[in-house]
């Protein structure tokens, strides 16, 4: 797997688990039954995205921030050769190569990072 | 929604011999047969989410859980390790029984938070730690869950 392609899928994941702690019901079941401390518990997953972010190319982290701030998922799946950010087909080789997630691909139509999950 | 339907018998190991949270982590994620990389990635998020705090939720269960990627369904598994790990559990007890959830960032039928909620609420019933002790083969397991109507 792509390097960058592995820390954008953690940071993504990160970031999807400090959204989930902000809203109401996962927040509630993670410091209720797991005695989560929420504060601190955010500020920990920032400070990792953080440092993951540093591991990033420049452009590849222009990329990441634009998506992401603009609160769409950055690294989306593949499946059945569709881009499941904007649903439109990608090309054909892409998935045909030995190991698409070997390369960094980026959506031609919405820019989102591809992942072929296994 | 039935807990047992999320379950596969391959997915459920009894006889945990693992000696430190970290391999048993890594064994129940290995029962999703992923590809080494998609397990590496997964093992690395649930460690994450424990560095947040144990999911340990007392009386020998835990429940490790997280979303990710990697897997384009959602997931569940469980051990047991008869033995006991120290899994920094919130009663500081040994874990016996683990139940392993993992999902992607989006379901199309969103099941993650009430396959989580039905675990934890099957875990708190008093007499589950003793059942899920005496289950000899995984279709005990899945009988147990149907039995007990989660």
């Amino acid at each position: 797997m792509h390097e960058e392609l592995e820390t954008l899928l953690e940071m993504q994941d990160l970031h999807m688990q400090l959204r989930a702690l902000e809203e109401g019901e996962v927040r509630d079941l993670e410091s209720g039954l797991f005695d989560m401390g929420i504060e601190e518990a955010l500020e920990t997953l920032d400070q990792k995205i953080l440092e993951l972010q540093g591991r990033l190319e420049p452009r590849v982290q222009d990329r990441y921030r634009r998506l992401i701030s603009a609160g769409n998922r950055a690294v989306v799946p593949v499946l059945g050769g569709v881009c499941y950010g904007c649903f439109v087909a990608v090309p054909t080789s892409w998935a045909a190569e030995a190991d698409p997630n070997d390369k960094l691909n980026v959506c031609q139509n919405c820019g989102r990072f591809h992942y072929y999950p296994t | 929604m039935q807990l047992r339907d999320f379950f596969s018998t391959d997915a459920i190991a009894l006889d945990l011999t693992t000696e430190t949270k970290d391999e048993t982590l890594r064994t129940l994620v290995g029962l999703f047969h992923l590809d080494e990389k998609s397990e590496g990635i997964l093992f690395k998020m649930l460690k994450r989410r424990e560095n947040l705090g144990s999911t340990g939720i007392g009386r020998g269960i835990a429940i490790p859980h997280c979303r990710s990627l990697v897997v384009n369904r959602l997931r569940v598994a469980f051990g047991r390790h008869t033995p006991g790990l120290d899994f920094k559990a919130i009663d500081e007890k040994p874990v016996h029984y683990i139940f392993l959830i993992v999902a992607p960032p989006l379901e199309v039928s969103n099941q993650y938070l009430p396959v989580l909620g039905k675990i934890a609420q099957f875990s708190k019933e008093p007499d589950v730690p003793e059942q899920l002790a005496a289950v000899t083969k995984p279709e005990e397991f899945l009988q147990l869950l149907e039995m007990k109507g989660v």
